[in-house]
């Protein structure tokens, strides 16, 4: 198995299943691509296969990421970018890691996590975010109510921790569908100045 | 099955949230995660056609997630609606599917594109591969929501 290639720049992906296209869709489907983020996507094609999960998928989604209030929008990407290598999801992490840039503009925390884990030094409000972010992902079940004594001693409510296990859970969702139907394609290495 | 607001929150009835507490009013503050939540449940395990994928292997394939998971709470709700539909016979389509609900739940990022031709090559059309992978994301998305909710409910009893 070769290394997987964590990245910053923006990925493609490959469908392992015939995506709808738009002279075959039928008209439930053109409904659900087109309240999907990106309806021309192969990824949103392939899942329009399956129609229904499809149009209650995309609204979850949304919520989860974007609704105002409660975790910064910042933490919620920082959050499935932890999701996303731990699960080993090269696809998912290089959206989301571009996404926390834009918001924060410190690409260095992502280069950081690539290169050195999610265990890299961090301040201690983003320490406790990826410190749950990484448990609730790789064990579930071991988890205890001592694991929210971190976000609290950082100020974190209520609302905040249930933005952010959601989070949590939409990308042990996101990454199972993109790493099962299809394939990152990742840019070639960039070639050392000449 | 379209989700009706009079019906019971599945999350919340396992996870022993009190209707009126102070969790089901944070819950209520993200209405559009409450319903979808409930309406992805319903659409997967309970869909008006279910196609290739009958109601008994929707059902059994979320059992084994939850199991795998590590949620008793939501592994029991599975095996529940499994005992009232018809058993999936075990054959080497339900051992193939099976074999892959495991991989997919526990280890991701191994799959490959002949996985999905074993699929294939059991029956399985691209709307019930489509299908059998939402179930599995489904479920991991829906115990960590659960678990999370349930730390929530623990802090407040001590």
């Amino acid at each position: 198995m070769t290394t997987k290639r964590f990245t910053l720049e923006a990925v493609e992906w490959a469908p392992w299943l015939p995506p709808v296209t738009p002279e075959t869709a039928t008209p439930a489907q053109r409904t659900a691509l087109e309240a999907s983020p990106q309806a021309n996507s192969a990824y949103f094609r392939t899942l329009a296969n399956d129609v229904d999960s499809l149009a209650e998928r995309s609204p979850l989604f949304h919520a989860v990421m974007y609704v105002p209030r409660g975790l910064k929008r910042a933490e919620r990407e920082l959050a499935t970018v932890i999701v996303s290598i731990i699960n080993g999801c090269v696809y998912c992490s290089s959206v989301h890691a571009r996404r926390f840039v834009e918001l924060t503009k410190q690409p260095e925390i992502i280069r950081a996590l690539y290169a050195q884990g999610v265990d890299t030094p961090l301040e201690p409000r983003l320490r406790a975010i990826v410190d749950y972010a990484a448990k609730l992902t790789r064990a579930p079940a071991a988890m205890t109510v001592a694991d929210l004594t971190p976000l609290r001693a950082v100020g974190m409510d209520d609302l905040e921790i249930h933005d952010l296990s959601n989070a949590v859970a939409m990308f042990a969702n996101a990454n199972r569908l993109m790493q099962t139907l299809g394939e990152p394609i990742v840019p070639e290495e960039p070639k050392p100045a000449a | 099955m379209p989700h009706s607001p009079d019906s019971p929150d599945l999350l919340e009835a396992i996870i022993g949230v009190a209707p009126g507490s102070s969790l089901s009013q944070l819950r209520a503050l993200r209405p559009e995660i409450v319903r979808h939540t409930q309406g992805s449940h319903d659409v997967l395990l309970s869909p008006a056609d279910p196609g290739g994928l009958p109601l008994g292997e929707r059902a059994l394939v979320a059992a084994r997630v939850a199991e795998l998971s590590g949620h008793p709470g939501l592994a029991a709700h599975y095996r529940s609606l499994l005992a009232g539909r018809d058993k999936p016979p075990q054959n080497q389509r339900l051992d193939t599917i099976l074999r892959h609900v495991e991989r997919v739940t526990v280890a991701p990022g191994t799959a490959l594109p002949e996985h999905i031709q074993a699929l294939r090559d059991a029956g399985l059309e691209p709307q019930d591969i489509v299908a059998l992978t939402q179930i599995v994301a489904f479920v991991s998305y829906q115990v960590r929501a659960a678990v999370g909710l349930s730390l929530l409910v623990q802090e407040k009893a001590v």
